[in-house]
């Protein structure tokens, strides 16, 4: 029940609040839940270890990743959400309903993956991009420990490996474009068309 | 064994950086990479034959673009300041890509797969934005956010089939609408295609010819695997019930697309989309002459667009626009070129499989591309070489890569006359079974 709670509103604050710190925040609970929901079925020492490194890897490394940049680059902190905060919060009712009759598919992981991927389409700074994805992971996270005994570890390392080299190429390719777009903003992305 | 022949293309990348003379490099730069092309030789008769044929298919093409990169002068690599706008990582990032494409097609699980096709986002991110331009960035978030979140979903799919069992079948229908929509993202299928035209055309020419020739094939093996697993698992319906949505989708919006491009590699890439579409409606077709058609117009399609992106390229390096004409020709079905005869297997399926309105939408798509691509061939055959364009040299390792991509091509075409047929219909005939 408990962990029906914080789910609940993590999730909610990934698509409600409109800072990358408050976001960061809510992502490390997220990450750090599904975490916590993996240890009991981690049974020998070898999966015990993948599982803290995958564990280091997603609560401290890609956060840190997203909070030295976001420090270097002030612009980064405002999320600029593009609609106001009572059509996210519907929103935010609408994936719990949608995922508690998700059918086959675990209602904590699919409110947590429709959250991310709904603060793909209401954030535009493009470090919410970022954030959204390491949640996105966080939600497929969730949904493996509530399916069954989780992911495969060497999948698990595999999938975490995956989302921390995504967040680093992300960051990386946003610092190349503040040159062009000072501001971050998903906006400008519109020049490839048709 | 499969992990040595998977990591070679990217060791022997990691060894060349080692050699510092240019042209050494160069020399030890294509023996390793002809030696890992060869290497997935070792693995005759311990692999599936569709394996074994894909992985040819990837480690070929991966050759021929590494060539084609080496007969490229360093000014046109772009001007950014990016640490990875580099030659030699640039190639690094090719040997990645490479590897994880091998990653797919010699794995035996959906969820080592799953983790290729993972890897080949991460390898080509950087790939896509290696000039460091504006748009070529633009290009590369898109491609980076739009595939993670296709893999995201995919990775759901794979966690969901590890799960399913014939008590929970509607945890396998979930897991395989989930993996194809995911492994669809990869493929460029629409309404999940809109990275495809700005990554292919802001790439460089032998990363547009790898991700349109290699990729999207490496996309559509898996998509082959998973409806495969479906028929076993008696959700064969449902996934070719998806999968002819998603064809009639991608071709039809790629053939009105492809009218009103001006770019050429723009246009390439809409045509990918929707030869892909075509793909998908010829395993949602099902039945061996779906599967027949399917593969034959997959090897037909790689083969063709990596020889037309590749030619394209050589335009831009300051070639005269009829070096275009034979990979279009190719790209048109042109006789001896086998698209027309694969398109045509693919009507075949439909006819038999009496799925009439996708039919209709996959013929009205053809005809649009045709025709896109035929106006496209007239203006660049109508066109004459600038002066400068004559004193250019052309690199001459290019363009035997792109000579030898369109002869491959031109024997693909004739494969189902010197034995291949019998070969495919064995593969087609195998997924049919699994049911």
């Amino acid at each position: 029940m408990i962990v029906d709670a914080v789910v609940l509103l993590a999730g909610a604050a990934l698509m409600l609040f409109g800072r990358s710190w408050a976001v960061v925040c809510a992502y490390v609970v997220l990450a750090g839940l599904a975490t916590f929901v993996s240890l009991p079925a981690s049974t020998s020492l070898l999966a015990g270890a993948l599982l803290m490194l995958s564990a280091v890897l997603k609560l401290v490394i890609a956060p840190l990743g997203v909070w030295f940049f976001v420090r270097a680059n002030p612009e980064a902190r405002d999320l600029r959400p593009s609609v106001g905060i009572p059509l996210r919060l519907l929103a935010v009712i609408v994936f719990a309903l949608a995922a508690r009759h998700a059918g086959a598919i675990p209602p904590l992981g699919a409110y947590v993956v429709l959250c991310a991927l709904g603060m793909l389409v209401v954030q535009r700074s493009l470090i919410a991009h970022i954030l959204g994805l390491l949640a996105l992971g966080a939600g497929v996270s969730i949904s493996a420990s509530e399916l069954g005994p989780g992911l495969p570890e060497s999948i698990e390392l595999g999938a975490t490996f995956d989302v921390l080299v995504v967040t680093f190429i992300g960051l990386a390719i946003a610092r190349a474009f503040i040159v062009h777009n000072p501001l971050l903003d998903v906006e400008s992305l519109r020049r490839l068309r048709g | 064994m499969k992990t040595v022949i998977i990591v070679a293309p990217f060791v022997a990348e990691l060894i060349t950086m080692a050699f510092r003379p240019i042209e050494t490099r160069r020399i030890v730069r294509m023996g390793l990479a002809t030696l890992a092309a060869l290497l997935p030789l070792l693995l005759l008769g311990r692999v599936s034959a569709l394996s074994m044929l894909f992985a040819f298919l990837v480690c070929g093409l991966s050759w021929c673009a590494t060539l084609f990169s080496t007969g490229i002068y360093s000014f046109d690599w772009g001007v950014g300041e990016a640490v990875w706008s580099r030659k030699s990582v640039y190639f690094v990032l090719l040997g990645t890509f490479w590897s994880a494409m091998l990653l797919v097609v010699l794995s035996s699980t959906f969820a080592m797969m799953w983790l290729g096709i993972s890897m080949t986002t991460l390898a080509t991110t950087f790939l896509v934005g290696f000039s460091g331009e504006r748009d070529s960035l633009e290009a590369a978030w898109k491609y980076l956010v739009l595939c993670s979140v296709g893999i995201g979903i995919a990775l759901l799919g794979v966690l969901a089939w590890l799960q399913a069992s014939p008590q929970n079948p509607a945890l396998t229908i979930a897991a395989v609408a989930l993996m194809i929509v995911g492994f669809a993202t990869k493929a460029g299928l629409v309404p999940m295609h809109a990275w495809l035209p700005d990554a292919h055309s802001k790439a460089p020419a032998p990363i547009s010819a790898l991700l349109s020739g290699v990729l999207i094939s490496c996309s559509l093996y898996a998509i082959l695997r998973v409806v495969g697993a479906a028929e076993a698992a008696g959700d064969g319906a449902f996934a070719r019930s998806l999968l002819l949505v998603l064809g009639t989708l991608s071709t039809s919006v790629a053939g009105i697309l492809m009218l009103v491009q001006s770019d050429i590699k723009r246009l390439l890439a809409y045509s990918t989309v929707e030869h892909a579409g075509l793909v998908a409606l010829a395993l949602g077709f099902g039945g061996t002459l779906g599967i027949f058609a399917a593969l034959f117009h997959l090897l037909n399609h790689a083969l063709a667009k990596s020889g037309a992106f590749l030619s394209a390229g050589m335009v831009q390096r300051g070639a005269g626009p009829r070096l275009l004409l034979p990979a279009m020709a190719a790209l048109c079905g042109l006789p001896p070129f086998g698209l027309l005869i694969s398109e045509l297997l693919i009507v075949a399926a439909g006819v038999a499989a009496h799925q009439w309105f996708a039919l209709g939408v996959a013929v009205t798509g053809m005809i649009l591309a045709f025709i896109a691509l035929v106006r496209t061939a007239v203006e660049n055959a109508s066109a004459r070489r600038t002066a400068a364009q004559t004193a250019t040299k052309l690199p001459r390792r290019s363009l035997a890569a792109t000579g030898a991509v369109l002869a491959a091509a031109l024997v693909v075409a004739l494969a189902p006359w010197i034995g291949g047929a019998s070969l495919l219909s064995s593969l087609a005939e195998g997924i049919i079974k699994a049911r």
